[in-house]
């Protein structure tokens, strides 16, 4: 396969006077004497990045990572190398930036969209999905000029993700909006790299980088000095900024230190929680003592299923084998929504009946059979195996996943539950006075 | 599935067509640019797009009435026509003169005001001047309209040559376009440019025959009236719409063959240092 994008040799270099009249005494001595020195923004970059994969980049400020990314846009021309790119790319450098502050959102949207690139017809038959995404009501028809900074991002972003580039650029975007726009923004983003997106994200919330990304690099004074698992490149992005903090009076380095943490996991408060269990940070690691053969997810017929109407009764089925023999186990079902949210943990502990103990080699299966009143969305289940004293024995390494279908609701419920409604005129109440 | 190489280094032939392909696969961007540019100004009022045809009408009443009846420059000679009026006269003049200056003073900026999309998206930069100059002529159809009724309102006769009027029009933008190309790419490299354009454009002001009829124009002077494209243009839209004479074969050829001229090296300018706008903002 082709990759989205290939870069070679990636050089940027600025030439930099400290005034204009320097400047032009430079140009007027027509290369006699120089005033300007070289300053290289990025240098001997080379960066194959495969589709589908969503690559974060990291480095401080000034590491060139907003460079690379106007670069690989075709924004800003590379003095030296070559760029190419396959597919569409849709590049977001702060949202809502080219709007009109005299003209309606639903103007400058098309304006956006056609600024960007997209045919009118296409854009006009997305609109509707635009509007439901950016959910900002009668706004849509007001002149830019009375929206908030918040209403702005939502409408640049929803423009942008709803176009369906096969590659998105997204440069510290999400920064803007509130929490629950936040949420949407990151499940459409989920969304795209699962469909295939290839996503390159600039972040300074490492957080947000090591749950999102499959890839990271890392940038520092314009050369990339890491690449490699986001795990990986966050550990020598730490190295870097702890380098940086060591020069400093010493006094001050841990307060720096603590602010450092501080800003890069400023926003992971907003952002889903972390995946608890299976987090690449603080992972447990299994003992091995059981292994999960498989989890199996089957419907109200008791056959596999990967797409379960919401509200129907879903049943779980985990098989597990001891390794050795144990005294006491218990198995449990863990299931999480796309952004890793826990909605639901259970266990033959919590229920009925504990399992006891185990000879080595014993193969058990357990079915959880439970009701399903999720919203419309992606889900997935995790099965593990604990002993004693919470030992963690055995677990699925990647946990199955199927989808709730439902007719979307606007009110962007977590759950659905089965709900009936009856209505009474108040004289049928009788004499409730 | 699209490549693209950025690095990759076309011929300026290429570039040049490519970039003129580039206003009719955007075109729907570019009309939406100039509606916007067009529409911008009269946003905020009431009365909205009328004011396009407003503004003239009140300026050109205003003209016509100041210099006809106030201070009393009723006509210059020309035979059997004794409502002649120098204000619409004056106007006639001034209407492809407003265009020329404002096409120079828009195109100058008209990169570094829309750094936002030259910086920020892939955007085809060729848009941005084009949109400056068309606005800007369509704004002076406005004003042509506004003229027509004053024509009417002071009773005098519209001549059949009105109808070559769009090709004076069509010749018009080539000179424009050409002009706010070059003045675009002036503009972003070289920032000073827009100070010496502003006393340029008022010297252009006085040595164009607006305020003043050609033919009093001394013979060891004439060249200023030979080599000035613009005293074309004036000269035309008088003849046309006030005396109903055709403009000269010969400077109507000569004025065509410099607005192409002028049109393909301002728009090949701009083609080949497009790529670098977006390092100089």
């Amino acid at each position: 396969m082709t990759p989205a994008i290939s870069l070679k040799g990636i050089g940027k270099k600025y030439r930099i006077t400290s005034s204009k009249s320097l400047r032009l005494r430079e140009i007027l001595s027509f290369g006699k004497k120089q005033h300007s020195q070289d300053f290289w923004a990025l240098q001997d970059i080379d960066l194959e990045i495969e589709q589908g994969s969503t690559l974060g980049i990291l480095g401080r400020n000034g590491a060139g990572k907003s460079t690379m990314l106007q670069i690989i846009s075709g924004v800003l021309q590379p003095t030296t190398g070559t760029v190419e790119v396959n597919g569409r790319l849709i590049a977001i450098f702060g949202l809502g930036s080219g709007f009109n502050p005299e003209f309606t959102g639903r103007e400058n949207a098309m304006m956006n969209g056609l600024i960007l690139g997209i045919d009118r017809h296409e854009m006009l038959e997305r609109f509707e999905k635009i509007e439901a995404f950016a959910d900002i009501g009668d706004f849509m028809d007001h002149p830019v000029k009375t929206y908030s900074s918040g209403m702005k991002s939502r409408l640049g972003f929803a423009v942008a993700v709803n176009v369906e580039p096969n590659i998105l650029v997204i440069d510290e975007a999400l920064s803007a909006g509130d929490a629950s726009f936040k949420k949407k923004a990151l499940q459409r983003m989920y969304d795209l790299r699962d469909s295939g997106t290839t996503v390159l994200f600039v972040s300074h919330s490492m957080g947000m980088v090591n749950r999102f990304c499959t890839e990271a690099v890392l940038l520092n004074r314009g050369h990339m000095i890491a690449r490699g698992t986001p795990d990986e490149v966050l550990g020598e992005y730490r190295s870097v900024l702890e380098k940086s903090q060591s020069k400093k009076d010493a006094k001050n380095a841990e307060r720096d230190q603590q602010l450092d943490y501080a800003i890069a996991h400023e926003d992971e408060d907003d952002m889903p929680d972390p995946p608890k269990g299976k987090g690449k940070r603080g992972q447990r690691r299994p003992t091995g003592e059981a292994e999960v053969l498989d989890v199996k997810l089957l419907d109200e017929d008791q056959q596999p299923a990967d797409r379960v109407p919401s509200g129907s009764t879903l049943t779980v089925r985990v098989r597990a084998r001891y390794a050795q023999a144990v005294d006491g186990s218990a198995f449990g079902a863990v299931l999480r929504d796309r952004s890793e949210t826990l909605l639901f943990a259970t266990s033959t502990d919590m229920e009925e009946p504990p399992l006891g103990a185990r000879a080595e080699g014993e193969v058990v299966t357990v079915d959880f059979a439970f009701g399903a009143p999720f919203r419309p969305g992606h889900y997935g289940v995790e099965a593990t195996v604990s002993g004693d004293a919470g030992r963690l024995l055995g677990r699925t390494g990647e946990p199955a996943t199927f989808e709730v279908v439902a007719e979307e609701r606007p009110a962007g419920d977590v759950i659905q539950p089965p709900t009936r409604v009856e209505v009474y005129d108040h004289e049928e109440l009788g004499p409730a006075t | 599935m699209a490549t693209y190489t950025s690095s990759e280094k076309q011929g300026l032939g290429s570039a040049f067509f490519d970039a003129l392909g580039t206003f009719y696969r955007r075109r729907w961007l570019l009309g939406y640019f100039i509606h916007r540019q067009v529409t911008r100004a009269y946003r905020r009022s009431y009365l909205g797009l009328a004011w396009a045809v407003l503004g003239p009408l009140v300026w050109v009443f205003f003209l016509a009435l100041i210099f006809s009846h106030v201070i009393g420059i009723k006509d210059r000679a020309v035979e059997g026509d004794p409502t002649l009026n120098f204000g619409l006269y004056l106007y006639c003049g001034l209407l492809p003169f407003l265009t020329f200056s404002e096409a120079l003073n828009k195109g100058l900026n008209s990169i570094r005001s829309n750094s936002g999309l030259v910086q920020k998206v892939v955007f085809p930069t060729e848009i941005l001047p084009f949109t400056n100059a068309i606005a800007s002529m369509v704004d002076k159809v406005f004003g042509f309209g506004a003229l027509l009724v004053m024509l009417l309102l002071f009773g005098r006769t519209l001549h059949p040559t009105l109808l070559y009027m769009p090709v004076i029009v069509v010749l018009q933008m080539i000179f424009i376009l050409g002009l706010t190309y070059i003045m675009a790419v002036l503009g972003t490299f070289l920032p000073d440019v827009g100070e010496v354009m502003r006393p340029v454009i008022r010297g252009m002001f006085f040595v164009t025959p607006i305020l003043w009829p050609p033919d009093r124009l001394p013979d060891s002077l004439s060249w200023i009236e030979d080599y000035n494209p613009l005293a074309y243009l004036v000269n035309a839209y008088r003849d046309l719409i006030l005396d109903g004479t055709m403009p000269g074969a010969l400077s109507t050829l000569y004025f065509t063959l410099f607005s192409v001229a002028l049109f393909i090296v301002g728009f090949a300018l701009f083609v080949r240092l497009k790529p670098r706008f977006a390092d100089h903002l």
